[in-house]
């Protein structure tokens, strides 16, 4: 198994960089190294450089797993899938190909980012990988099921819609509650017309819940699962991680790991109807 | 070898299959034929994995599932890389040993005439050579099952002749193959089953031998219209049949031909072609597709 994922791996991640678009993702890597980390400016500050380097790591992470993926759905890939034992293999090596090949992108703005200034940062730049990989990998499957080559059905709606839901309750939890509350409201009066008074009661209930300050506890509740990204920028910020704060990384692990699997299931149970 | 039963495939509000039940025999070379649109390619793509069914099983009879070649119709390939390239990638996707890629290469390249083209870039590669790479990245790794969908598609005859020899000498060494094709005389000389599809539905299914020896009748032609002797040659039997100046016995009553033919002559008939026919596969195809 480890031999054919490495073989599509290493197959996936030459189509990528032979081609116009693994060239422009290179050039786009120049050009945030010159624009961000001029050469004559030296060394930047370590927050910045963590912070920078590390949200190009992601935003490249997104970008070069969609390049892979598209690439990777093409009706050439036919012979090739049907003669694995299971098509995970194939979606673990889009992973593993775009977390490669991102990688190089990132590592290669991390060593440009040192260039010519001084070289107190070198032993850090060893440290970059480890902490940024969890985004990435994170990035990564985000990616994937924005693809067509996972999606299955309505599933990037449901995705990417429950993830905008939640962003959208985290933020804003002044807002969201009273109209929330005044949803229910009108809700509950069409239980009252139809009569299912024990519905509209308990809908009631949620509305004074959400009336004496549940919406903030339900925007907080949405806020914890982006807890992880808060902890890795307050760290970065902070110079070091807290006890707290190191399992961040660890967390967005498990989420990437949980919408893997979801991803496998998809990929493993949907038509495969690549483009010719 | 593999069970298809009651596959059912709606695309939207297309049903490309629609109850299929085939058996495909361990050994066996299995044709499907069937117009465009018939579910050909559909039934191949589930019998590769690549398709789910909506209702009904695909499942392997005896020993678990085989490793299956799959040659698409379309002849799409990675075209930057070189043909050796693309070979021993899919031998490392075979389980072949390091080792041994580069003889399984050189073996499927040679089966099929193409180690001329090895070092070439894929792009560069002729439709003839591109069908030929297709079927020899079906043989890396020694499939036991082989799917192979137009198979000699864009092939001219020398090309067609050569990938037939390849199907037959694989057929000998025992290979299980399903052959998908529009060219009757292809199916014709490599299958020993025959399945025809039509609307997503099975509408024939028979061994190739038995398929073509159904039916064997002689066909007489005279110089004269045979409408007025029609009564009397029915009488002899209900298998001989009139139309215009053509004369069929079918079945038992070819055994007739012999007084048959001495009445004509006696009521001043010349024979002007006499001809002992078997059924043909167009035949089989037409009636089946109708």
């Amino acid at each position: 198994m480890t031999r054919r994922i490495w073989v599509l791996t290493t197959f996936l991640l030459h189509r990528l960089f032979f081609s116009l678009t693994g060239v422009i993702f290179v050039i786009i890597a120049l050009v945030y190294w010159a624009v961000l980390f001029p050469p004559q400016q030296g060394t930047p500050d370590l927050e910045n450089y963590f912070l920078i380097v590390g949200a190009f790591g992601a935003g490249m992470t997104f970008l070069v797993a969609l390049s892979i993926a598209s690439r990777a759905n093409e009706a050439a890939n036919y012979p090739l899938v049907v003669r694995l034992p299971s098509r995970v293999e194939f979606l673990t090596a889009v992973l593993l190909s775009t977390i490669v090949g991102a990688g190089l992108l990132q590592l290669l703005v991390a060593a440009l980012a040192l260039f010519r200034g001084p070289t107190e940062l070198w032993p850090r730049i060893m440290e970059i990988p480890p902490v940024w990989l969890a985004t990435n990998i994170l990035a990564a499957v985000l990616a994937m099921h924005a693809s067509d080559f996972v999606t299955a059905g309505w599933s990037r709606v449901y995705v990417f819609g429950l993830l905008a839901f939640l962003l959208l309750g985290q933020s804003s939890s002044t807002t969201l509650a009273p109209w929330l509350a005044m949803r229910l409201n009108n809700l509950s009066a069409n239980f009252v017309q139809q009569g299912w008074y024990d519905i509209a009661n308990f809908i009631n209930k949620a509305v004074s819940w959400l009336n004496i300050g549940g919406g903030e506890k339900l925007a907080d509740a949405m806020g914890f699962l982006f807890w992880p990204f808060r902890a890795i920028n307050e760290a970065v910020l902070a110079g070091s991680f807290d006890a707290n704060q190191a399992l961040a990384p660890a967390v967005m692990l498990l989420y990437a790991t949980i919408l893997f699997m979801l991803a496998a299931d998809l990929f493993a149970n949907k038509d495969l109807d690549f483009i010719e | 070898m593999i069970e298809i039963r009651n596959i059912t495939k709606r695309f939207y509000t297309l049903t490309a299959l629609d109850n299929v039940s085939v058996s495909i025999p361990r050994g066996e070379v299995l044709g499907l034929l069937g117009p465009n649109g018939a579910g050909k390619t559909t039934l191949m793509k589930i019998v590769a994995g690549v398709l789910q069914p909506d209702g009904g099983q695909v499942f392997p009879n005896g020993q678990g599932w085989p490793l299956v070649g799959y040659k698409p119709e379309r002849l799409l390939f990675p075209n930057q890389l070189r043909v050796r390239q693309y070979l021993e990638m899919v031998a490392g996707l075979s389980n072949i040993p390091r080792q041994r890629i580069t003889q399984a290469v050189q073996t499927s390249l040679e089966q099929v005439n193409l180690q001329y083209a090895a070092n070439k870039r894929i792009s560069a590669c002729s439709k003839g050579m591109r069908q030929r790479l297709g079927l020899a990245q079906v043989l890396i790794g020694d499939p036991a099952l082989l799917l192979l969908d137009e198979p000699s598609n864009g092939l001219d005859p020398e090309g067609q002749s050569d990938i037939l020899e390849v199907i037959q000498s694989l057929h000998a060494a025992g290979k299980t193959l399903v052959i998908s094709s529009h060219h009757l005389h292809e199916i014709t000389q490599v299958c020993t089953q025959l399945v025809i599809l039509n609307h997503g539905q099975v509408h024939y299914r028979n061994s190739m031998a038995e398929a073509l020896a159904v039916r064997p009748h002689v066909l007489l032609r005279t110089d004269k219209d045979l409408t007025a002797v029609q009564d009397m040659l029915s009488a002899l039997h209900p298998d001989i049949r009139v139309e215009g100046t053509k004369l069929l016995l079918k079945n038992e009553a070819m055994a007739m031909r012999r007084p048959v033919l001495a009445i004509l002559l006696n009521m001043g008939y010349d024979i002007l072609h006499v001809e002992q026919k078997r059924i043909t596969l167009a035949e089989i195809y037409a009636k089946a597709v109708q």
